[in-house]
This record gives C-alpha cells, sequence and structure tokens, in this order.
C-alpha cells in the first residue's frame, strides 16, 4: 500500500517535473539542497513506517523544515564564503544510508523467515 | 484509515521530490555554469589522455610491424641482385624524403624565448615566433642542411610551419619553446648561420632571444612519424 503510493507519487512527479518551466540557475543550488533534504525526509518516513514510530506531524514538519533550515544554511554560506551546503549534504546522506540500513534490515529478516517457513512447510509435508 | 493516510502523505512527498529532482536535473542540463565547464573540460582531457595512450600503444605496434617488415624485405631480396637494388633505391628515396632515422655531422641550433624581459619594450618581441623558425630553416637549407628537424619532428616536403598561439605547429604537431633544431650538412658551412647581419645574429642581438648554433659530430634525426599522401602528383608522360 504504501510502495504503490510512493511509486505513483514519483511518477506524477516526473510528468510534473517534466512539463515544469526551469528555475534560474542562481536558485538551483538551494533547490538541490531542498531536494537531498526532502529524500532524507522520505526514507526517514519509510523507516519509520517500518517501525511503526510513524508520526504525521513529525514527518511534515521534517519534511519542511529540513529543507527551508537547508536552504537558510546555504544562503548564509554564500554570504560568508563558507561552504556550509556541504555539512548539510553529509549530515543528510549519512541520515540517509542509516534510514536506509533499517529498512534492508527489516526486508531482509522477513525475506530470510519466509524462506525458512516455506522450508519447514516442506519438511512437513514430506 | 491510519495507513491510507501515510502512504497518501509519503505518495505526496515523493511526488514533490521527484518534482524538484526533475526541475533540477533541466536546470542543470540547460545551464553553461562555470563549474559544469569545469567538468566537462575536466571530461575532455581524460578522452584526451585516452586515446593519445591508445594511439601511443598502435604506434608501438605499427613499429614492431615496420622491423618485421624491413627484415622480411631483406630476407627476400637477400639473393636476388635486381630486387637488391630495387631495395637500395628506395632506401635512397626515403632517406631523401625524411622516411628513415639519420645520422651524420651538423649543428644544432637552439632558439628560446628571451629570459631578459627587461630589454624588450613589447612582449610580442621577447618569443620566438613561426616566421623566425622558418628563416632560420631557411638560412639552414640555403647553406646546404640535408635533413633538418624541429623538436625532433622531421622536415619533409610536405610540412609547414604555423603559428599555433603560444605555440608553433610543425606537421600538424604543436611544438614549444625552447626550439632545438637539428641539421645535418657541412658543420663548416652551416655555422655560417652566426655571422653577423645573418638571422641568428639578428635574433641575438635585436630582440635578446636566445639563439645558439652548436657545432656536433654526430647528429641524429629521427624519421617522419606520418603519412605523406600524394594524392594529385602523377608522373608526366
Amino acid at each position: 500500500m504504501v510502495f504503490i503510493a510512493i511509486v505513483i507519487g514519483c511518477l506524477i512527479g516526473i510528468l510534473l517535473g517534466i512539463n515544469a518551466p526551469m528555475i534560474s540557475y542562481t536558485y538551483s543550488s538551494y533547490l538541490a539542497i531542498a531536494v537531498i533534504a526532502a529524500l532524507d525526509t522520505v526514507f526517514g518516513g519509510i523507516a519509520s513506517v517500518i517501525n511503526k514510530k510513524f508520526d504525521l506531524k513529525i514527518f511534515i514538519s521534517g519534511f519542511f523544515g529540513n529543507a527551508i533550515l537547508a536552504i537558510l544554511l546555504t544562503m548564509l554560506g554564500e554570504k560568508l564564503n563558507v561552504d556550509i551546503y556541504l555539512a548539510a549534504i553529509v549530515v543528510f546522506v549519512w541520515r540517509m544510508f542509516l534510514n536506509l540500513g533499517t529498512i534492508r534490515r527489516y526486508y531482509v529478516e522477513k525475506w530470510t523467515s519466509k524462506i525458512s517457513k516455506s522450508k519447514e512447510n516442506k519438511q512437513d509435508s514430506k | 484509515m491510519n495507513k491510507k493516510l501515510i502512504s497518501l502523505c509519503l505518495g505526496l512527498m515523493c511526488m514533490a521530490l521527484t518534482f524538484g529532482i526533475c526541475v533540477q536535473i533541466k536546470t542543470v542540463n540547460n545551464s553553461n555554469s562555470k563549474i559544469s565547464q569545469n567538468y566537462e573540460e575536466n571530461q575532455l582531457r581524460a578522452e584526451v589522455l585516452k586515446y593519445k595512450e591508445k594511439y601511443d600503444n598502435k604506434f608501438r605496434d605499427l613499429e614492431n610491424a615496420e622491423k618485421t617488415l624491413e627484415k622480411e624485405r631483406e630476407n627476400v631480396t637477400a639473393n636476388n641482385e635486381e630486387l637488391t637494388k630495387v631495395e637500395e633505391n628506395i632506401k635512397k628515396g626515403n632517406k631523401v624524403i625524411g622516411l628513415t632515422e639519420v645520422t651524420g655531422q651538423g649543428v644544432t641550433i637552439t632558439l628560446n624565448d628571451s629570459q631578459n624581459l627587461s630589454k624588450v619594450l613589447n612582449i610580442s618581441d621577447a618569443v620566438v615566433h613561426d616566421v623566425d623558425v622558418l628563416a632560420v630553416i631557411n638560412e639552414l637549407k640555403n647553406a646546404g642542411a640535408e635533413a633538418i628537424s624541429i623538436n625532433d619532428q622531421r622536415l619533409v616536403p610536405t610540412t609547414g610551419i604555423i603559428c599555433g598561439g603560444n605555440v608553433i605547429d610543425v606537421n600538424g604537431e604543436k611544438v614549444g619553446a625552447p626550439f632545438i633544431i637539428k641539421a645535418i650538412g657541412l658543420p663548416e658551412q652551416l655555422a655560417a648561420l652566426e655571422r653577423p647581419g645573418g638571422y641568428l645574429n639578428l635574433l641575438k642581438e635585436k630582440y635578446s632571444i636566445v639563439a645558439e648554433l652548436k657545432r656536433e659530430k654526430s647528429v641524429t634525426i629521427p624519421k617522419f612519424n606520418g603519412v605523406i599522401n600524394y594524392k594529385y602528383v602523377q608522373n608526366a608522360k
């Protein structure tokens, strides 16, 4: 259910994105960092769904909060001539990997338990 | 109900995410930013290096193949007097048009950009130009040079010497300062290029360009690496 929704959402997003107008290059670095933040939040959301700790308010506030904070940090970095966005990217990607690890562990465990169960079933039937 | 809400929310977020990614990709593809230009330049440079390596490998193969060809030819023509004569003629011809490595007594001329920039007003006067090299080559030929090379680029009948920015272009290869011009001929005659009023003297005195001529007992000049294509020349009857 969740994954069907994700796939449909991705498809609609791609369709919309292809037909959307271009933004000027000045803002593209902000959009990039916002995209990374959003990606992190989505991974976090999926992981929390798996852990059954999903909270809609936290999810939505994380989505917008992370993106806006990342954009603000990038702007600040530009003003100070420090590449702060690199730090933001490192944090986001790190968290992405952590969340991906959670998701992976969940599904690998599910899969292995399924396989062992089916083996047991076969042995029982024999 | 809760599950529906969750999936709806995640779907919406994914939509926003992919939308952002698509817009970003479109923008980056369309812009000619400095960053992407740098990236492209690096890519192109890497490609050039790759091709150069490939070229070098092929060139080595070609050289080996030529060596075997030579051996085969010698083996075949060893017993036949007529063929030996033809072979000798071919060798003589190759020597003249620059397809074999040659050695003999001669001179080496070094042309380098001026080391003392305080002496010249115009920076253009301080560098060795294609015309300077051309004039020196012309004088060498006039003095009876039989084989000439510029930084190991053999001069053949089809060679052109042209300006290529801050380097010069010889045989289509880029050649930069210092230019070491090797010439085979009678050293005493070739050394006449040093005479007062000669071109080397002019370069040295007027433009403070480094122009040195050295007499050598033995100069080795490499062969021409390219292919001489004669498409339009035909034997006149």
